[in-house]
């Protein structure tokens, strides 16, 4: 609605009241003068609201920019230190060998929050697209619990997949649900101490009339006191700024979880009471095998 | 003594080609760099190319549209992979239809860029 829009139904219901015998005649001058003053702001107001659209189609580009300028001498730092690792270039000792593995780990993490920065980038553009295919959640899950089933031990922590049997087929994006899973796996293994227990369970259930599945992502961990609850899923908020940065968190993988689950059509939420763990539950719905 | 393969590394940035050259020279293969589509079109002019690996955005355009010129030309590299920055599939869906083998998602793995270019001049 423009402001002109606006401006008449400010109006509308001035001339209403100063009919009324409650209000002095004189008063007709204040509520034009009034109309007048709403309307400019309301101009001013647009005028503003453009420009920080203006702002922050800029700011996404730049995002876009410095995370394609960020992969390149990244991707020579990488396949430099493997040529290294791999002894193309000679022998290395054990010491020299892990110094390079280093490199690439870190080169590897890097290339991970760039990537992410760039999904969060095209999808604040709304430039993210759904490329549907027909395929089993269960199969991501174990995939991505695999994945990670290293790291798992690394940090001394247990890890469970439960699946109930019989759950059907989604018509999703991949890749979209594998970044989901792999981002809320890779945030309960992080957040858990040694000795906890990270868990995956897929369930199906019914909600109004459609069939969806369900995926829980649990641990044992530090947990996220229910006030935070809706903070954990805003860009660049974080919590609690200390723990996040000890795990190398842009504070951006939920936001892009939860866009992600809510462009295939599902929901995301969580339960959790802080140092009671944290459950992470996702839901998409079934596709249609017709 | 057979012919070493002959890679042409197409990206305009040096410290992407630097390292491949590095990687594909120290393993047996010839290797030609070039950072434009101009350069690219040139050196497959001067020999023949088994493996291109080509990057999408050059300097001079659109880096896919390399593979039509060389056709046109009768220069096409035997196999050509593409090397891009994300594996979306709208892209992979234009490299194959330019007429890739692969798609290849930077940083490649050097372990499986060197099987699969061993693979493909076998």
């Amino acid at each position: 609605m423009s402001p002109k829009h606006r401006g008449q139904g400010w109006q509308r219901a001035d001339s209403v009241s100063y009919n009324s015998p409650m209000h002095p005649v004189d008063s007709t001058t204040t509520a034009e003068h009034r109309v007048l003053q709403l309307e400019e702001a309301l101009n001013e107001a647009a005028q503003i609201n453009a420009e920080l659209q203006s702002r922050d189609a800029l700011k996404t580009q730049f995002l876009a920019n410095i995370s394609h300028d960020l992969r390149t001498p990244l991707t020579a730092i990488i396949t430099h230190a493997e040529i290294l690792r791999d002894g193309i270039l000679g022998p290395l000792s054990e010491k020299q060998r892990d110094s390079v593995a280093s490199i690439i780990g870190g080169g590897r993490q890097l290339l991970e929050a760039v990537g992410e920065i760039l999904t969060y980038a095209r999808g604040a553009a709304n430039q993210l697209t759904v490329s549907p295919s027909e395929f089993h959640i269960t199969a991501v899950v174990a995939q991505v619990a695999a994945l990670n089933e290293p790291l798992v031990v690394k940090k001394g922590l247990s890890i469970s997949v439960d699946v109930t049997p019989g759950v059907p087929p989604l018509v999703a994006d991949r890749e979209q649900v594998t970044h989901v899973v792999s981002n809320l796996l890779g945030n309960a293994i992080a957040f858990t101490p040694s000795g906890g227990r990270v868990w995956v369970a897929v369930t199906t259930r019914g909600d109004r009339g459609t069939t969806q599945v369900q995926v829980e992502v649990g641990d044992t961990g530090i947990g996220i006191a229910p006030e935070h609850h809706d903070l954990v899923f805003r860009e660049f908020a974080q919590v609690d700024p200390s723990p996040s940065r000890r795990h190398h968190g842009t504070g951006l993988g939920l936001t892009i979880a939860r866009r992600l689950v809510e462009l295939n059509g599902g929901r995301i939420w969580l339960e959790s009471q802080l140092g009671e763990g944290s459950r992470f539950y996702f839901t998409l719905p079934v596709g249609d095998p017709r | 003594m057979e012919a070493r393969p002959h890679i042409l590394i197409v990206d305009d940035s040096a410290d992407v080609t630097g390292a491949l050259r590095v990687l594909f020279e120290e393993t047996g293969n010839d290797v030609s760099v070039a950072n434009t589509i101009r350069d690219a079109v040139a050196v497959a002019d001067a020999r023949i190319i088994d493996v291109m690996l080509l990057d999408l955005t050059l300097p001079d355009g659109d880096g896919l549209s390399v593979l039509a010129t060389m056709r046109a030309r009768a220069t096409e590299p035997r196999v050509t992979a593409a090397l891009t920055g994300r594996a979306e599939p709208e892209i992979a869906a234009r490299c194959t239809a330019a007429g890739c083998r692969a798609v290849l998602v930077k940083p490649v793995p050097i372990a499986e860029l060197l099987r699969r270019v061993r693979e493909w001049t076998a």
